[in-house]
């Protein structure tokens, strides 16, 4: 006997939309377009390599890190590094022809100029993308991008860091792509988060060089929608850099922390097409968030059989049966961490029997938190439809998955209850 | 003289305000311009909520709060008297986790902080490839981490009753691997020698590698006999490896969370703790005097507390876990049970303290569980232990360490000694 007891409504409710279930797990999920036809990347392909062209041109900004030269001190040799290319191409989306272009792409990083300042934070984001994460070619990438600015990893400190961040923004304006770790604190007068020797607050610092950049990249939960500290009752009412930046392109790399995998890629895309990447109406890359982690799950056969873990520790968690009932979000987050993975690919939350906490999706703090699953929690259908994507419908979409899972979870306890009565 | 100077390179900033006299630092100011209220947004949320949001507090040691947390609750639960009984099973692999963790923030530490600091201080720029070493030998050993905890950082594999994982042969044989790995390149970069022959040794002057080049600088800068503070030392986290205790002129293995007191500081958004009203130092070097580590017990006689001391104590301690985590790995019993707790009580009323060993010293939550929800959680960080400016009595830690250095930067350089994070400060 598990925990879940439902009630006669919920009962109910699953026979009365078992439909709509059977629709939402059987159509095509998210609404991207893999395929544009030749017209489209004939162009694309004549864009991109005037734009590499004109980069190859450009002086390197920050050239203490030769790409080839790190490649082979780390033992990597050219047959990883276009294995690594193709493996992005195909993650930006575009078509294998692409992958010369993605390979050169990487080799004139070091002409884009990445400032990288960090808010209201705990700093995970830049640990997980400079230091200890990240498919290996994906961390060289990183470890040469020109970094123009980044308190971590510069040689100077203090009032000298300062100035050398000055000079960054001055010399740089109009072209550096902005990076922000961490939430806003707007309570207080900002005075929650104060940055430097005038004691600038977060949301003032981040204006000014936002206002310098060509684009902003809110990277981690709190920098997209305010993350932890934003959690209630918001001591320090944080909020995300879209709810203060205005009049400049903004991608959010939600997730906590980010994968680096997707950083790269806004990079790259960036690099190579001096675009920023397609965007759902959270601002997210569709090709890192157009699908959900549900979709790819390497569990997601026990879930579609009605496997479930019902207690840590049980024979389903032996067998790696589906966490749904142990209150994984997989089922309502957009994410590819199911694809990409973790730590060089290593593993993953639910590849330890975890489940996964929803920490891409807004709110996930207050809304998801850990282990209540869906079918218990208090989450309200959406207006239309179930099938709608994120795109078009927001965080409608979310709840609506919700919903329909929690029927799911329902109508498997249901239907195994009467295969044991039927037993006895 | 008053000078104010700005410490980044740290997870989140801190200020620190020095008073010089006579040419020399007298009395230094430490403050975190910095504060998001996770004790506050932690209360009245459901009780397994804390596993969630509190690694959150750190990116750098964000495992130790997942064990923390978790150890609170269980404590909690033992007291009232829902037994919970870890398999071995599970207490290595939370070990092994959090040993990794420890491991790769000191990497972190000597490449990208300690050492190109040092070198600055000579007017020697860094050199490049401390950042490949640093990510390289820190990826690396986190990789191993992830194995079992699915990510890092931010992991949730614990679960009251043990860890969600269930590792087979194959992920045990891939953990072994990296470590291996990592100690090779221990003992190509960072010592010079082989782990065997760095045991056989009786000096520092014998060591080589990167370790080599600290100890050279600092005593080419005359730096080794400075940052003495008080020798108190305390270490409160229960571990295989650990002991607890606390030296104060004399050992004690009678401590009590009863005696910590945490006090709101003037001008900063950090809290200073204190044992029994006084400042104590945790961390690896606390952990080394408690577990009496003869080679530090023999430096501690001739340097005391100084910057050489807490240096060694780190890398020594890295090097020890790293021994330590693969006779975990080899000793792993895999078909115990990861989780005897099967199920977990809903509306429970637990009061429950955690306490673990984190890269910088002694982490502690404490959560008080009323209907299954937080009346109250409560975190001290080690870095509050250190890096609080102190009471009205005395100076904090680092604060008195700094006292008596002849410049700014000598006096920064004796602050990184004790391994500065502003997030975990002031969380």
């Amino acid at each position: 006997m598990n925990d879940y007891s439902f009630t006669k409504k919920e009962c109910d409710m699953g026979k009365d939309t078992m439909e709509s279930v059977k629709k939402l797990f059987t159509t095509q999920s998210a609404k991207v377009d893999t395929n544009r036809g030749g017209e489209y990347y004939t162009d694309l392909y004549e864009t991109c390599r005037k734009r590499l062209d004109e980069l190859k041109a450009l002086p390197v900004v920050n050239n203490k890190l030769d790409f080839q030269q790190t490649i082979m001190d780390e033992g990597l040799d050219r047959r990883d590094f276009l294995k690594w290319a193709s493996a992005t191409t195909a993650m930006l989306m575009l078509p294998a022809s692409f992958t010369p272009l993605v390979a050169e792409a990487a080799q004139v990083m070091n002409r884009v100029p990445v400032i990288w300042i960090e808010l209201s934070d705990c700093a995970g984001n830049s640990e997980a993308l400079l230091r200890s994460d990240g498919p290996k070619i994906d961390k060289i990438v990183l470890d040469i991008i020109s970094l123009e600015f980044h308190e971590t990893l510069q040689a100077a400190a203090g009032h000298q860091a300062e100035k050398q961040l000055e000079e960054a923004i001055e010399h740089f304006k109009g072209k550096y792509l902005l990076f922000v770790e961490g939430a806003v604190p707007l309570g207080m007068d900002g005075q929650y988060g104060t940055i430097g020797a005038k004691a600038e607050t977060f949301k003032d610092h981040l204006l000014r060089l936002a206002s310098g950049a060509a684009a902003v990249i809110a990277v981690g939960s709190c920098a997209t929608y305010g993350g932890i500290p934003a959690a209630a009752p918001n001591p320090t009412q944080s909020v995300g850099v879209m709810d203060v930046v205005s009049g400049k392109p903004i991608i959010n790399i939600p997730a906590c922390p980010a994968n680096p995998a997707n950083m790269v890629g806004v990079v790259l895309h960036y690099v190579l097409t001096g675009k920023i990447p397609e965007l759902d109406s959270l601002l997210r890359p569709k090709f890192a968030f157009g699908y959900r982690i549900h979709d790819n799950c390497e569990r997601r056969a026990h879930f579609d059989a009605g496997e479930y873990v019902e207690e840590w520790g049980d024979n389903g968690a032996k067998n790696n049966f589906c966490l749904y009932k142990m209150g994984c979000k997989g089922p309502m987050t957009f994410n590819n961490c199911s694809i990409v993975r973790y730590n060089e690919a290593v593993n993953w939350p639910i590849g330890v029997g975890r489940g996964c906490i929803g920490c891409s999706e807004p709110d996930f703090w207050d809304k998801y938190a850990y282990e209540r699953p869906m079918a218990n929690a208090n989450i309200k259908a959406p207006t239309g439809g179930v099938e709608k994507t994120v795109d078009e419908f927001g965080l409608a979409l979310l709840t609506a998955a919700g919903i329909g899972i929690g029927i799911h979870a329902v109508a498997s306890a249901v239907a195994g209850k009467k295969n044991s009565e039927k037993d006895a | 003289m008053k000078v104010k100077y700005l410490i980044e390179k740290i997870e989140g900033e801190a200020e620190l305000e020095f008073d010089f006299k006579n040419g020399l630092v007298d009395n230094v100011i430490i403050s975190f311009p910095f504060y998001r209220g996770i004790e506050e947004i932690l209360k009245d949320r459901d009780a397994m909520d804390a596993l969630v949001i509190t690694p959150r507090v750190c990116g750098i040691c964000n495992h130790a709060h997942l064990i923390a947390s978790v150890r609170a609750i269980e404590n909690g639960l033992n007291k009232a008297g829902i037994n919970i009984n870890l398999t071995q099973k599970a207490i290595s692999l939370r070990e092994f986790t959090l040993s990794c963790e420890i491991v790769h923030s000191h990497f972190k530490w000597f490449y990208l902080v300690a050492l190109p600091q040092l070198l600055n201080l000579d007017g020697i720029e860094k050199p490049d490839n401390y950042i490949l070493k640093a990510s390289w030998a820190s990826t690396n050993i986190v990789k191993a981490l992830a194995i079992f905890s699915g990510q890092w950082p931010h992991a949730s594999y614990a679960v009251p009753g043990g860890v969600s994982c269930d590792p087979t042969y194959e992920d045990i044989i891939q953990a072994e691997a990296l470590v291996d790995e990592v100690t090779r390149f221990v003992e190509n970069e960072l010592i010079g020698m082989s782990i065997d022959e760095y045991h056989k040794t009786k000096e520092i002057s014998n060591i080589k590698g990167d370790m080599s080049t600290i100890f050279d600088m600092m005593s080419k800068k005359n730096i080794e006999e400075k940052g003495k503070s008080y020798d108190r030392f305390i270490v409160f986290g229960e571990h295989q490896i650990f002991q607890t205790g606390q030296y104060n002129k004399k050992y004690s293995n009678d401590i009590s969370f009863a005696h910590i007191k945490e006090q709101i500081q003037h001008n900063s958004k950090a809290k200073s703790v204190t044992y029994k009203d006084m400042c104590y130092e945790v961390g690896p070097l606390a952990r080394a005097i408690i577990a009496k580590n003869d080679f530090v017990l023999n430096l501690h006689n001739k340097y005391k507390d100084s910057t050489l001391i807490r240096v060694y104590a780190r890398l020594d301690e890295t090097l020890r876990l790293l021994m330590y985590m693969k006779s975990l790995l080899a000793n792993l019993n895999v078909k115990e049970l990861s989780c005897t707790l099967a199920k977990m009580p809903k509306a429970f009323e637990a009061n429950g303290v955690g306490m673990v060993e984190a890269a910088r010293g002694s982490l502690i939550h404490q959560s008080i569980i009323k209907d299954g929800k937080i009346q109250k959680y409560n975190i001290i960080t080690p870095t509050q232990w250190n890096l609080s400016s102190g009471t009205q009595k005395e100076a904090g830690v680092a604060a008195q360490a700094m006292k008596g250095s002849i410049s700014v930067e000598e006096a920064t350089f004796v602050f990184r000694t004790f391994d500065v994070c502003s997030v975990c400060t002031t969380h």
